[in-house]
Parts: C-alpha cells; structure tokens; sequence
C-alpha cells in the first residue's frame, strides 16, 4: 500500500514540480508574488462515537515509535458512569494535543521543544533536550514522560517521519472504526476541515489557553468530582503506568 | 495522584540555593551599608562571614539539579551545557544564566575575604566592593527566579501564583540571615563569659525578624488569595487546607519555621527596638532560632514542590 501511495506522491511531485516553474514563469513576466506554498496546520479530529476502544492505535504508536515500555504516547480511556440500565460506557483516545500555544514550547530552556512553522507539528529534538522535566511539569494533559534510553523528553509527534512523507499518523492509519481523522485545518477541503465545520467538537481542558489541535466530537468530558455532583457512580480506566489522569 | 517528577534533589536545590542566593545578597548589602564598603567593623565582619557561606550551598544545589536531569541519569553526563548555548524567555533559561553568573560572582566575592586578615583598604577591596554591588543583584535575581520557575506553568494551580516568588524571595533572604547568624554564633569569638553574645547581632536579628514578619504576610495573602477564588487553584490548595500535607505545612512550616522563631526574636530584639537596651541573646537560643529559621525554609520547599505536583487541573 505504502509503495502505490508514494507513487502517488512521486506522480504528484512532480506535477508540482511543473506547476511551481509555472508559477515562477508568471511571477517573472508579471513581477506579481505569489504567496509561498501555504503553511500547513495539522488536526486530528477524533470521533468517540466510532472508537470502541480497541486500543489497535496504543499499540500501532507502540511499534511505530519504539516506546519503550511502561511508557505512553497514545492510549485510550475507558470511561464508565451509571447504573444499569441507565448506563453509558465510551472511549476517550489520548494523544498530544500539538496545541497553538503550547506550555512545554514556553517553558522549555533549551528550545529543545517547538511548533514546526511549516505544520504546527510540536516536537522534541532529543539531541538538544536535557532532561530537565520542566516540560513534563507544564503540560496540562499529561503527554510528556522522560524516555528511559535517551534520558529526554518524549510524546507523540503526529508520527512526524511519516506525515513528512504524505502518510498519516500510525493511529489514524490503523484505526479501524475511522474514528480517528487527520489532516491540514489550513485546507477547507480536507476531511478534518470539514468535520469540524459540521459538527460540535470539544478540545480537553479549554480553560487552559494552550488551543488543543485535537477535536473531539460527543468526547465525554466527565471525571470523578461532576459525578460526584451529579450523583452518578463513574469508573475511569486510563490504561497507562499513570493510574489516574493527570 | 501524579507522579513526583521533581524530588528531593530538585526540593534542596531551591532551599540551598535560596540560602546560598540570600546570604550572599546579604552579605553584600551588610558590606555596602557600611559607607558603601569602606568602613571596618562589624558590618564587614558579617560580610565576611556571608561571602564565604554563600557560594557553598549555592554550588551543592546546582551540583544536586544536575544529578536529577533525565540525560545525566541516561549517561549523557554533560548535556546540560545545552543550557548555556541559548538564552530564552524561559524562567529555567534565564534562571541558569543568572545561577551560573551567581555562582561566579559569589567565588570571586568569597576570594577578596579569603585572606590572612581582609579589612578594608586592602589589595582586594576595589574587587570587592564591586562584586558586593553585583552580588545584591544576582542574590535578589537567583533567590526570586526559583519562585517563578514554579510560578510560570497554569497547569500547575498551586503553584501559578504571582506571590510564590515573592515569598521564596523573602524566605531566601531570611534563611540567608538565620545562616550568617549560625555561622557567626557557632564561629564567632564575640560570646563573653556568660556565654551571652555581645550587641553585634542585633542588625541581623532584627532584619530576620522583619523578614520573617514579611514572610508571614506574604504566607497569609497567598492561602486568603487561594480561599478567595474557586476551581483547580482552591481544589489544589486543599492540600495544604485540610489535606495530606496539612500538618506539615502548619505545623512544620508555619509553626516552627516562621511563629517561634518571631516569637523568640520578639523577646530579646523588643527591648533595644523600643527601649535602646544594650542587645543580648543566649547563644543557644540564636543557634535555635536560625536552626529553626532553616528548618521552616526546607519545609516550604518541600511543601510547595510536592503539592504542586500532586494537584492539577480539575476536569477533562
């Protein structure tokens, strides 16, 4: 599958190729800048009504990424409220949020960690980074640990060496419900542009100000203390070293 | 419920460099006081002592930091420099610029007291007044960075508080006092035969006495602040209210580190404040009162630093 699609990609270069000395062509003749090829914006759209919680996407990142063990960068949460039969159980899949203004970018004392310009796409230069934990200490979800081998900073990062080659993330790619869909924002055309354009999404904890790029659609957002105030019973699984959320 | 990312070492780092910070601002400021450096007596007396504590506990803790970074503990001993291959906006950036400033300054500063018999006038003494003026600096700057260091991450309700560095700023400069005055009590050659220490600690008493008072307000509009506002900040700050580190913080913190030792001071700063009495204190109770003073300073550390770390933003 791989190999048609970088055909495809190969095709599609260099039709690129023809309409970039195209459009160099015009702007010569009639000294008008075109604006350069349009940053791209990176969201995924997750959507919990087709997640059944199989958990193929902790896994998919697993292997992709060679987290070692003990370690997470995508899980899934299982949640649980009520009691039978007025019960609902749903799934809320977990995965750096690569949000527009993101604390571990602000924090970090070696500028280790950045949002690429080109894609939004936050990521860790391990051969920069420290160890120092200050990132793992600002980010609101949690998403950071310290990998035990290099000793530095690590989470997803939208599985970067394959986006970078027109693929998309190993989750998205495996997700078998397709409740996990990835694309440019920047483009109104691609299917996350269009999912979030028609439909009510969420991002987790908003009240933060990070700008979570991951859009939820029906994600429930209830923890232990609403439940408590709604006098529900709730069970919530997170499936990762860290028992609770954090 | 969250794991501890930043432990003891992290914890003695901010009081040992606190401390380190404090005593060298201190000691500068004591020695500036003094016709700007000029004079000999007992201000330069208790410059001296600061200036060679100061880099001591200052060095341990960063020594302490370095051990706790993730690479070093990978094996990757020395990358850290990357620290000082940039200069950004963040608190741990410039915080290590200042740190390692600090720690240059206050070495050079303890080198122009490191001598047979330092007074004023001597061969170092242009180096050291000059240094003491850089020294107020940077004491004030690494002692108020470690509190924003914490401060700056609104995932973080219990620390993201605008005063949290103001009181690691004035509980460094209190510690940095209590530790001058040990040092100059267990040291010092200034206790008569009663064992009673002669008027010169009174400046140093008095200023802890007022650092300590400071501290205590600051304390009291940091709890009122965090009752006064609801969600994640008084959910995390219930920790302290009621929660697992309750006795702790009162007890440990407030009580003995910050109530007795005022208490203590009170009772023999009181009659040469108000009444111009020759001042005298038991050597004792001016180890206990900086011990104490020492105590309470590691005690705020180490509430601070795990209850900001147990808590977090409420929701999902």
């Amino acid at each position: 599958m791989s190999e048609s699609k970088q055909q495809v990609s190969r095709r599609d270069f260099i039709k690129k190729m023809a309409t970039g000395s195209a459009a160099v062509a015009t702007t010569t003749v009639s000294s008008v800048a075109l604006p350069a090829e349009k940053n791209k914006r990176y969201a995924m759209v997750i959507d919990t009504r087709r997640c059944v919680g199989c958990q193929a996407c902790s896994v998919a990142c697993k292997t992709e990424n060679d987290v070692p063990l003990g370690e997470t960068r995508n899980w899934v949460e299982y949640i649980e409220k009520g009691e039978f039969p007025n019960v609902r159980r749903s799934f809320l899949p977990r995965l750096c949020n690569h949000c527009e203004d993101p604390q571990c970018v602000s924090v970090c004392p070696t500028g280790a960690t950045y949002k690429r310009k080109e894609d939004g796409i936050v990521v860790v230069d391990s051969d920069v980074c420290i160890g120092c934990k200050y990132c793992i200490q600002a980010c609101p979800y949690g998403m950071r640990f310290i990998n035990p081998k290099t000793g530095t900073a690590d989470k997803c990062d939208f599985c970067l060496h394959r986006v970078e080659k027109g693929l998309v993330p190993s989750c998205v790619n495996t997700c078998q419900g397709r409740a996990r869909i990835f694309g440019d924002l920047n483009d109104p055309q691609s299917e996350v542009s269009q999912l979030v354009a028609t439909n009510a999404t969420t991002v987790l904890r908003p009240e933060m100000g990070t700008g979570p790029m991951v859009f939820y659609i029906d994600a429930d957002h209830t923890d232990e203390r609403d439940a408590e105030k709604q006098g529900i019973y709730v069970r919530i699984d997170t499936h990762r070293r860290q028992q609770k959320r954090v | 419920m969250h794991e501890l990312t930043w432990g003891l070492p992290v914890i003695l780092y901010l009081f040992l460099g606190g401390l380190g910070a404090g005593a060298g601002a201190v000691s500068a400021s004591v020695l500036l006081r003094s016709g700007g450096g000029d004079q000999a007596g007992l201000g330069f007396k208790i410059a001296r002592c600061g200036a060679l504590i100061a880099p001591i506990p200052v060095i341990l803790g960063t020594g302490l930091i370095v051990l706790e970074l993730g690479t070093f503990q990978a094996g990757n001993w020395f990358r850290f420099i990357n620290l000082f291959k940039v200069i950004n906006l963040s608190p741990m950036s410039i915080g290590s610029w200042v740190l390692g400033l600090f720690i240059m300054v206050s070495l050079v500063y303890a080198y122009t007291f490191l001598k047979a018999d330092p007074h004023p006038g001597d061969d170092r003494h242009q180096l050291r007044k000059l240094s003491a003026w850089a020294m107020v600096i940077l004491g004030v700057g690494v002692a108020l960075y470690t509190g924003i260091l914490l401060g700056a991450m609104p995932a973080r309700p219990f620390w993201n508080s605008p005063i949290l560095a103001m009181l690691f700023l004035v509980s460094a400069l209190s510690t940095g006092v209590a530790v001058i005055l040990l040092g100059r009590s267990v040291f010092g050659k200034h206790v008569d035969k009663e064992g009673k220490t002669t008027s010169d600690a009174y400046l140093l008493a008095s200023s802890d006495m007022l650092l300590i008072g400071f501290e205590i307000l600051v304390i009291f509009l940091f709890i009122m602040y965090s009752h006064l506002t609801i969600g994640s900040v008084k959910v995390a700050m219930g920790v302290i209210l009621g929660g697992e580190l309750t006795t702790l913080f009162w007890f440990g913190f407030v009580f003995l580190g910050l109530l007795l030792p005022i208490l203590i001071e009170l009772k023999y700063v009181i009659p040469t404040l108000l009444f111009q009495k020759q001042y005298e204190i038991p050597r004792s109770m001016e180890v206990l009162v900086s011990v104490l003073v020492l105590i309470g300073g590691f005690l705020l550390r180490y509430v601070v630093v795990i209850a900001g770390q147990i808590t977090g933003s409420i929701g999902i």
